[in-house]
């Protein structure tokens, strides 16, 4: 759960695979028609030409020979950061802070996660079903959101670790003094493969 | 804030792939490839040998491939360039379903990994049949349930019972999606259990 612009990521996934899907289709084309092989070859060589053509129109001195070239590689290198601002966009608005409140200009109070982390572990420390928990926080547009995981135990209902997650989240909100959407994730992992099944009761 | 579409929205954002792998793995080559044409740009325009192939050269490969190339590799080559094509299309468009599913709740948005459920469901029919573990293997697919039993050899199994067992266990959760569970008994027994 983060900040990722999934609207855009699909948006250019599927550009790309378009363009892919084109450039497969132009190429398989070539291989089983002659004349659209033929038609390859004179476009490409045209537009080859046109592009010698238009780089003498605008020369400068040695060594560059032309702006249209060094405009190519300018083109180049700004396609080439906007592919790595693409990869910045991946994630992100993880925070320390989970609220932080003015106090009458006698300073700020501010919760951070850490705390609520410590909390609900010894909320949980009793209970058999849940193995390990983490708490973490994000900041989104629509302001701060809790991240609470809890690697369950081999074999423990959903529904007790989900009834426990509700009364963990209702302590939370109680501590804050308010309400923030909540994310309670149910997870296996190491610790359920290595911890064994729970007893039967 | 509303809450209620707040968590609505976690819960289909946590269910759903963000697809920020295939994004990074795209925007990483897309990145290498225009470095890689300008740097070669540059030093054809200095002068100097190009790491790989001058841009002259690479343009004028491009201009005679069809000529140059047998026939049947270009329909393989292009039918290799459509396939990726297919896939990061089929990435982008499809739901991007994980395999979690979503918990009715109160106030928060919660959401539980199949293998968690599976495990959950083992354990009920393994306590509804009494069965030792192992003897029970629980696989959650999209909307079913799939749970096979191992019988102890020379002990019948009771379908029913532990079908009816797994049906109660799941009406039990909430789920946002109905499961429907199919219980299969092994035609092979387990030894020694």
């Amino acid at each position: 759960m983060s900040n990722t612009n999934r609207a855009l990521n699909r948006i250019l996934l599927a550009l790309g695979g378009l363009v892919l899907l084109a450039a497969g289709g132009l190429t398989a084309a070539a291989g089983l028609r002659p004349d659209v092989a033929g038609a390859w070859t004179t476009a490409a060589q045209q537009s080859v030409d046109d592009a010698q053509s238009l780089a003498a129109t605008a020369p400068v001195p040695e060594p560059f020979r032309s702006w249209w070239a060094i405009a190519a590689v300018v083109l180049l290198v700004l396609a080439a950061g906007l592919c790595l601002l693409w990869i910045t966009r991946q994630g992100g608005g993880k925070t320390h802070r989970v609220a932080s409140l003015p106090d009458a200009g006698r300073g700020r109070t501010t919760v951070e996660v850490g705390l609520l982390s410590s909390g609900v572990e010894a909320a949980i420390s009793g209970n058999q079903a849940v193995l390990a928990s983490s708490v973490s926080a994000w900041e989104g547009r629509r302001g701060t959101a809790l991240r609470l995981s809890l690697q369950a135990r081999q074999g423990a209902s959903p529904r007790e670790l989900a009834d426990t997650a509700n009364q963990v989240t209702q302590g939370i909100f109680r501590l804050l003094g308010h309400e923030v959407p909540v994310l309670v994730r149910i997870t296996s992992g190491n610790r359920t493969r290595l911890a064994g099944n729970s007893r039967t009761r | 804030m509303n809450t209620a579409s707040a968590i609505r929205r976690l819960e289909r954002r946590e269910t759903h792939s963000s697809r920020a792998a295939a994004s990074i793995v795209t925007a990483l080559i897309l990145a290498a490839a225009f470095l890689w044409l300008a740097v070669e740009l540059v030093l054809a325009l200095l002068g100097a040998d190009p790491l790989i192939v001058r841009p002259g050269a690479m343009a004028q490969w491009l201009v005679h491939v069809p000529e140059a190339t047998v026939p049947a590799r270009l329909v393989a080559a292009g039918g290799v360039l459509a396939l990726l094509g297919i896939v990061l299309l089929a990435m982008a468009m499809r739901g991007g379903r994980r395999s979690r599913r979503t918990l009715k709740s109160g106030q928060a948005a919660i959401v539980v990994d199949d293998d968690v459920l599976a495990s959950a469901v083992s354990r009920r029919a393994r306590l509804a049949g009494n069965f030792a573990p192992g003897q029970v293997t629980t696989t959650v697919g999209n909307g079913s349930i799939q749970v096979l039993v191992r019988p102890t050899s020379g002990l019948p199994a009771d379908r029913s019972a532990i079908q009816q067992a797994v049906e109660e266990e799941l009406a039990g959760y909430g789920l946002d999606r109905k499961l429907s569970p199919k219980v299969r008994i092994s035609t092979e027994g387990a030894l020694g259990q």
